[in-house]
């Protein structure tokens, strides 16, 4: 079976670990607990009649009481930038990591913005929104409380994980 | 030993495998023994060497980063991290390993840290709870204060339909939002404050408002209360209302004025928050009560109790109060995230700039204070002062790499000398940073009991102010300018009198830096385009074409009004354009140069002539006098005063003139009083000159009566 290790990062409180338990095992919290270092969680994913397993990286939020480690990035197949789009820092936060990101893996990322069973209280330009997004290979708007495109997005990343190899192999 | 190692190992909770091959990841079980262990490890059971598995992801990761250690020759170690791992049975292990090089042995310590995770957690969930919270509180008041600004600042619309607008905005907030008139009565208070300041009292016992409950304690808890009122200033803070026998609740309160253009105030939004849950999560751990969220500096709470401390040794001390100047505008340009940037790394510099034994925390948005120690004299706070200067000196730099620099206004005062009481000090270190305050350089105010009696008076005078404005007690006097080869009038200043109803007339260098400091210079520029373009009609009436010149201010330079109001004067005095002049000083040239290019393209282009005011005597960059649109060089008064005696003015003069000349740029000299002054001027090709030696400024009548004698002598 393919194995394929994913990072969810972000800000703290973004709901990194939420989304992993709603894709997981399909529970919601509304208790926010806070992850210390790193939890490692496995689902496989079954994509056109090939089985994946997804090594699910969720780790500490990144803020100033936890920096940023690029070395748990290494050997991710991709990694998820979390924002909570009611804390517009948390988008900036966010960028931040992803540049950081960058620097050392060129792997697919993925912009989750969560939380989208609540109003939005960032006001960006749709210019300044859409620069943001432009610099993830996908985009999704989530929410791990409702579910609302939780599965999408991993099965998403999952295709276009398995298209990049299968793009590999070929070429 | 070995059962001695292994007792060991048991209770701090670790197991000690010895790496038997590197590449394969083979380890063997030397100490430690536990049920933990075995669920993660349950292959080694057989006592025999074994292989770590991909099983534990997180620990085979590590293993990378470990074999660097291992292969190495000198004696290191490497710690991994805390991670989580899920036993069979579902039991959440927190865990740490510690791949370690010792006497070329290769071990790797498995540790089951279950109580350092347990107090990371702890202290982490409060911490992230109270980040969070202030994070909210934060936006909302912040979004519900631009809203209501904006409709509480709309001239047009009637006031019920503001009242009814504003009411409907705050009628749903979480939190207490209440709107006032000037004079504290309630015009309108949503649920949340009723909710808020409910209190457990008889029912025949009158309930207190709740903005009288808040100006209580802002009254009894905020030293700068007085100072905040007089002179219509925004507070942020926290207050703790106690009322026997059972409310104790601690608020966040926004206390913001709302101006009208003459910086009167007409009303006042107050929002107050409660978070004694936050105050209580936050007492939960000792360091973040006392500590400022941003800077990790000690907050105001903390600098009070340190404060009092040191007054109870009665050793002298200085306590300097720190505001960073224009900071408002600075967020609103660069926006918060940034101005939270600024405060974080001005605390690292002004920290680098302290003495270790320095007390140094964040008091409120903006504001830092020091406590210096040991010292009691002026001389040596001014060297601790220099030394923080220096730090601040080196520009900032945004997320984009803009650079930008920073001012700040110090407030000192000295323990016992000036106050013996925490209260008293940090009054008068306030109101010294505030009086001492000048948005463009770095200001030191040491307090004294005239800065005292300066500042009621500045206050006194913004008062009167207000009032000249409204009774028009103003008056432009002019002062000729003559051209040199013709001996005439060929212009005017326009100089601004203050008729004082009680102390005559007074003349703008008493008024114009509270005025430029209150925005009041706004109204005052606006009647004084007004009142020029008046004057320009009246004297081009008589048949004379003379130019008159005005004075613009940096606040006026910087108001997106003035072209509007300009061009709004010319047409309805229907003058020409070209018989005004702007007088600009060079300072506000160069320090908003941008700002001055636009303005000055666009008068320019109505026929207005610019000249350059007191030239010589602020900045040595140049460069702006080939790039502005400008007209004048004014050569400062200073220059012209010891010209007759002095090489160096002599010097500078000839040099002045000479390079406008080759700019195309015609000189005006200022301050001429004596014959050798003029003579001196005139061998030297100056333009124009201005001084006593023709007149003194004088009243408008008077001046006509001048121009006509001078047009019967032609």
């Amino acid at each position: 079976m393919i194995q394929k290790k994913i990072c969810l990062l972000g800000a703290s409180s973004v709901g990194k670990t939420s989304l992993v338990k709603q894709f997981v095992d399909g529970i919601f919290n509304e208790k926010y607990l806070t992850t210390i270092g790193v939890k490692v969680d496995r689902k496989t994913l079954s994509i056109a009649n090939t089985e994946l397993n997804f090594m699910l990286w969720d780790m500490e939020g990144n803020d100033s009481y936890n920096v940023f480690q690029e070395r748990y990035l290494r050997g991710a197949a991709g990694y998820i930038i979390v924002v909570d789009q009611t804390r517009a820092s948390s988008l900036h936060e966010g960028i931040d990591i992803h540049t950081l990101a960058r620097q050392v893996t060129t792997c697919p990322a993925i912009l989750a913005v969560n939380k989208n069973d609540l109003p939005a209280t960032w006001h960006f330009d749709d210019s300044e929104y859409e620069n943001y997004k432009r610099l993830f290979d996908l985009n999704f708007s989530t929410s791990a409380k409702t579910g609302s495109n939780v599965e999408e997005m991993f099965s998403a990343l999952a295709s276009l994980l398995l298209r990049l190899e299968k793009n590999d192999i070929t070429s | 030993m070995t059962s001695l190692l292994n007792t060991l190992a048991n209770a701090l909770e670790q197991i000690v495998l010895e790496v038997t091959d590197i590449e394969a990841s083979t380890v063997l079980w030397l100490d430690g023994d536990s049920d933990w262990a075995n669920e993660i490890f349950p292959e080694a059971k057989s006592q025999s060497a074994f292989t770590i598995s991909q099983e534990s992801a997180f620990l085979f990761d590590f293993l990378i980063d470990a074999k660097a250690i291992w292969q190495q020759q000198d004696n290191k170690k490497l710690r991994s991290g805390l991670w989580t791992e899920v036993t069979t049975q579902g039991v959440e292990l927190h865990l740490e390993a510690i791949a370690i090089k010792q006497a070329s042995r290769n071990l790797l310590v498995i540790c089951n840290q279950h109580e350092s995770f347990n107090i990371q957690q702890q202290t982490k969930q409060v911490a992230r709870e109270v980040l969070l919270s202030y994070d909210r509180l934060f936006l909302k008041s912040e979004y519900l204060h631009t809203r209501l600004l904006s409709i509480l600042n709309q001239p047009s619309a009637e006031n019920s339909q503001i009242l009814t607008a504003t009411a409907k905005i705050i009628e749903n907030a979480e939190f207490a939002v209440i709107v006032a008139s000037y004079d504290f009565n309630t015009s309108i208070e949503n649920a949340a404050a009723l909710r808020l300041f409910s209190q457990d009292k008889p029912l025949h016992k009158t309930q207190s408002r709740p903005i009288d409950i808040i100006l209580t304690l802002m009254k009894n808890q905020l030293p700068e209360y007085q100072r905040l009122l007089s002179t219509h200033s925004s507070w942020n803070g926290e207050l703790c209302w106690i009322l026997p026998p059972s409310t104790l609740k601690w608020l966040k309160i926004g206390f913001h004025p709302v101006k009208n253009k003459l910086n009167d105030v007409e009303n006042w939004i107050i929002f107050a928050n409660d978070i004694s849950t936050m105050k209580h999560l936050i007492q939960r751990n000792e360091q973040l009560a006392l500590q400022d969220m941003l800077t990790k500096l000690p907050n105001r709470f903390a600098f009070w109790q340190m404060l009092e401390k040191h007054i109870a040794t009665k050793c002298a001390f200085y306590l300097l109060y720190i505001d960073i100047n224009d900071f408002r505008r600075h967020n609103e340009f660069y926006g918060h995230d940034e101005g939270d940037k600024l405060l974080i790394e001005l605390s690292k510099r002004i920290r680098v700039g302290a003495k270790a034994t320095d007390y140094f925390a964040r008091v409120g948005g903006d504001e830092f204070a020091i406590i210096i120690n040991n010292i009691d004299s002026k001389q040596a706070c001014t060297q601790v002062i220099d030394r923080l200067l220096t730090q601040l000196a080196r520009p900032f730099y945004t997320e984009q790499g803009e650079h930008y620099n920073v001012t700040i206004s110090i407030g000192a005062a000295c323990c016992p000398i000036d106050a013996v009481s925490a209260e008293e000090l940090m009054k008068i270190a306030d109101l010294s940073a505030y009086s001492g305050k000048n948005k463009k350089q770095n200001a030191i105010q040491f307090y004294s009991t005239s800065l005292r009696k300066a500042s009621f008076s500045a206050i006194q005078i913004e008062r009167e102010l207000r009032q000249a404005i409204k009774h028009q007690e103003f008056e432009l006097y002019l002062q000729p300018i003559i051209d040199v080869k013709t001996n005439h009038i060929n212009k005017a200043e326009a100089l601004l009198r203050w008729h004082h109803p009680k102390q005559g007339l007074i003349s703008p260098e008493h008024f114009i830096t509270i005025a430029e400091k209150t925005g009041l210079i706004i109204n005052i520029g606006e009647w004084v385009i007004e009142r020029t373009c008046q004057i320009a009609k009246q004297i081009s009436e008589l048949g004379v074409n003379l130019k008159i010149s005005m004075n613009l201010s940096p606040s006026q330079v910087a108001d997106d009004n003035l072209y509007n109001h300009l061009t709004q004067c010319i047409e309805q005095t229907q003058i020409d354009a070209s018989l005004l002049e702007l007088e600009i000083t060079e300072g506000v040239l160069v320090d908003d140069y941008i700002v001055a290019e636009q303005l000055l393209k666009k008068v320019r282009a109505l026929g207005i002539s610019i000249s350059v005011d007191d030239f010589g005597t602020g900045y040595s960059s140049l460069v702006y006098l080939k790039k502005l649109p400008l007209d004048f060089l004014k050569i400062d008064r200073t220059f012209i005063k010891e010209i007759v005696t002095d090489e160096h003015d002599k010097a500078i003069v000839r040099a002045v003139i000479g390079m406008a000349h080759t700019l195309n740029l015609c000189v005006i000299a200022e301050g001429v009083e004596t014959e050798e002054q003029l003579s001196f001027l005139v061998n030297n090709a100056c333009n124009s000159v201005q001084g006593f030696i023709f007149s003194r400024p004088i009243q408008l009548q008077s001046f006509i009566t001048l121009l006509q004698q001078q047009n019967q002598h032609k």
